[in-house]
């Protein structure tokens, strides 16, 4: 800013030194009144009469028409004002308009925005396809975030994104740790930095800058080399997520628990407000058409997992069992691989023209094949999604939808952990249970979590104090229209000293500081909101849910 | 030999000469005090603030507070002794006193300028 004053010295001293010797040289300079006698102009009219011709507005001769020797003055008078006046003027405006100076005047404000931030965000560093996701994501939950992304084009599309805020975001380089600290990683509400640049080393940088500038901040951050992973995780990282392990573990996950694939995939991302089962046939083998280190690990996870498969791809995999020489995309190889044998096929090479290709020619030779199709590049989206496939692998939503699990609520988190080591038949189960208590199958779905404290639930806390039991169905009923059951289901309770129950059924009791994960129709948040905040119509609610049962016995 | 810092201390010192040259005779007698030398050292002076625009070390701050001082007692001079001779016509002795009095004022903070230079001058040759 101060720099760019300086500037402005030169035309400012042009124009009072220009101002001062037209001034001075009409007061000195003999005039003449009307009626001819000598009269000298006063230093107002001079000044008067200097600006108005400098600002070429020209109200004429005052107070008496001039003398020969003035006017002789006064076209110098003109001539020179003007010219300083614009030259002047038109510096000080260029200096305003300058991008260099706008962008250092926007970058400070940003920053004083930051620092005076009064609720909570996360700094994210590095708006690419996983940025861009995640803070659409964390915004559908009320979670704020500042970017930071060293490309000007990035940057302006994060500021044009169409979020419920006004995001601030600040271009520079993430592994500056200055820029960290403008993003306002030491800022009291600061919740935590996502590293999710595309540079490895990038992130790493930023996860150590971040451990010294605030160390208990959690770093989640991106990686895609083992070696990097390590590190990272050296010195405690909060989550480190690889976006070809996780596709790989989607894949996995996708094959062999098509139940957990789909419950996980409605949890972790708001786009998706569905059930989307897809039905896996479980006699052939799977053609996995990948190259480089996916390939590798594709391999891995298949073999522990013993999934059949035929690796299709140019090198040879050491630890592939069956390996079949080739891109995919010609219909001899896939006939090479058996395509008439395979349950389904995954397209995951780093080209989408190669990927569309391998598709198409598979389900010419195949058409009841299961088609994963690796999406890289967010241009390319309308084919993939316009195209007929099962799956479509996503690396940017994959890593958000991660992120998001994690960040959005703990209880989340904790649940998919559950998740993974369930069996398939008990996730079927618990679709059976929420389809049995829903009337419109095709409702959107969305999940929340409830906390049972004094501030959110009055009248829970009260019935319990006075010793009454309240099993969770009690929860589960709509304030009004005759307390019918509400469609939704728990999912998991936390216990105040750490006890995890997946799937508690309806007579489960709850106790004081229980944190509950719903997951049901999208307006079953408001009901259960208003039955919990209003102590007079829970009360009404308990009393009248447990009569029938007091009946019975 | 720095071009800037010599223009800067040429115009710092002829603004307090300047002044000073104003300010000298009986405090209420028009026939003392010399309207063009009360204009050059406004003029002066205000040439002074804008080279110190722009300025980031601490004293160039300070300097830029002084010359400040000195612009806006000598414009409110200016105001009044204009506004007297040109809307009321009468440069009464009381008026003649108040506008050499506020040019006395700028003329302090014209000295406290230079005595600023002088001491940052010192520390140099130190």
């Amino acid at each position: 800013m101060w720099l760019l004053l300086m500037e402005l010295r030169a035309p400012l001293v042009t124009l009072i030194l220009t101002y001062a010797v037209s001034v001075l040289g009409l007061v000195l300079i003999p005039g003449e009144t009307t009626a001819g006698e000598p009269y000298a102009v006063s230093f107002l009219d001079a000044f008067y009469i200097v600006s108005y011709t400098a600002t070429t507005i020209g109200y004429g001769e005052i107070p008496y028409a001039f003398t020969e020797t003035q006017k002789l003055w006064m076209l110098f008078v003109m001539y020179a004002t003007v010219i300083a006046w614009l030259y002047s003027i038109g510096s000080v405006f260029s200096v305003l308009s300058d991008p260099k100076f706008r962008r250092l005047r926007a970058h400070q404000r940003t920053v004083s925005r930051i620092h005076h931030h009064k609720f909570p965000f996360w700094v994210l560093c590095g708006f690419g396809g996983a940025g861009s996701q995640l803070i659409r994501f964390l915004d559908q939950s009320g979670i704020r975030c500042v970017v930071v992304d060293d490309n000007q084009t990035r940057t302006d599309t994060a500021r044009l994104s169409d979020l419920s805020y006004e995001v601030d975001v600040i271009t520079g380089d993430v592994a500056e740790p200055q820029t960290l600290v403008d993003a306002g990683v030491t800022h009291s509400r600061c919740r935590g930095v996502l590293a999710l640049t595309d540079q490895n080393q990038v992130n790493l940088t930023v996860a150590t800058n971040v451990r010294i500038l605030a160390p208990r901040l959690p770093v989640y951050a991106r990686s895609s080399d083992d070696a990097n992973t390590r590190n990272l995780r050296s010195f405690d990282t909060e989550v480190v997520v690889d976006p070809d392990r996780t596709a790989t573990h989607s894949l996995v996950q996708l094959i062999q628990r098509p139940n957990a694939y789909a419950i996980y995939h409605e949890l972790v991302d708001p786009d998706l407000n569905r059930l989307k089962l897809i039905s896996i046939p479980d006699d052939g083998h799977w053609i996995v058409c990948a190259s480089g280190r996916l390939a590798r690990i594709i391999v891995d996870a298949f073999n522990h997992h013993n999934v059949r498969y035929c690796l299709v791809s140019p090198e040879p995999v050491e630890a592939a069992i069956r390996w079949v020489a080739g891109l995919g995309t010609e219909a001899s190889t896939l006939r090479d691989a058996d395509v008439d044998g395979a349950s389904g096929i995954i397209a995951a090479t780093e080209d989408d023209g190669d990927n569309l290709s391998i598709l198409l020619t598979a389900q010419a030779e195949h058409p009841k094949l299961v088609t994963v199709a690796r999406r890289n590049r967010p241009t390319s989206e309308p084919v993939f999604s316009q195209g007929n496939f099962s799956v479509v692998l996503r690396e940017g939503r994959l890593i958000a939808q991660e992120l998001f699990a994690r960040i959005q609520t703990p209880l989340l988190h904790e649940f998919l952990g559950q998740l993974e080591s369930m069996p398939e038949p008990l996730v079927a189960g618990i679709f059976e249970r929420l389809a049995a208590r829903r009337t419109d199958q095709d409702a959107e779905l969305s999940h929340f979590a409830v906390h049972l404290v004094e501030a959110q639930a009055p009248g829970v806390i009260e019935a319990l104090a006075h010793g009454s039991s309240i099993p969770l169905r009690v929860l589960l009923s709509d304030p009004g229209d005759g307390h019918r059951q509400l469609p939704a289901i728990c999912l998991l309770v936390r216990r105040l000293n750490g006890d995890l129950i997946p799937f508690p059924g309806e007579g489960c009791g709850l106790q004081e500081g229980d944190e509950l994960l719903i997951w049901g129709e999208v307006g079953v948040r408001g009901r259960i909101d208003w039955l919990l905040g209003r102590q007079d119509i829970f009360e009404s609610v308990l009393a009248n849910v447990m009569q029938p049962s007091r009946d019975g016995h | 030999m720095n071009t800037q810092r010599v223009w800067f201390a040429f115009f710092i010192v002829l603004a307090l000469t300047l002044n000073f040259g104003f300010f000298v005779g009986e405090i209420d007698n028009p026939l003392h005090h010399h309207p063009i030398e009360f204009f050059c050292a406004l003029v002066v002076s205000l040439i002074a603030t804008v080279l110190k625009i722009g300025d980031r070390s601490h004293m160039g701050a300070v300097l830029l507070a002084t010359s400040l001082v000195a612009d806006f007692q000598l414009i409110a001079a200016a105001i009044v002794w204009g506004y007297a001779s040109q809307v009321t016509g009468v440069v009464s002795p009381s008026v003649m006193a108040s506008v050499v009095s506020l040019a006395g004022g700028a003329m302090l903070a014209n000295l406290t300028s230079v005595v600023l230079l002088l001491a940052e001058t010192i520390q140099l040759k130190r």
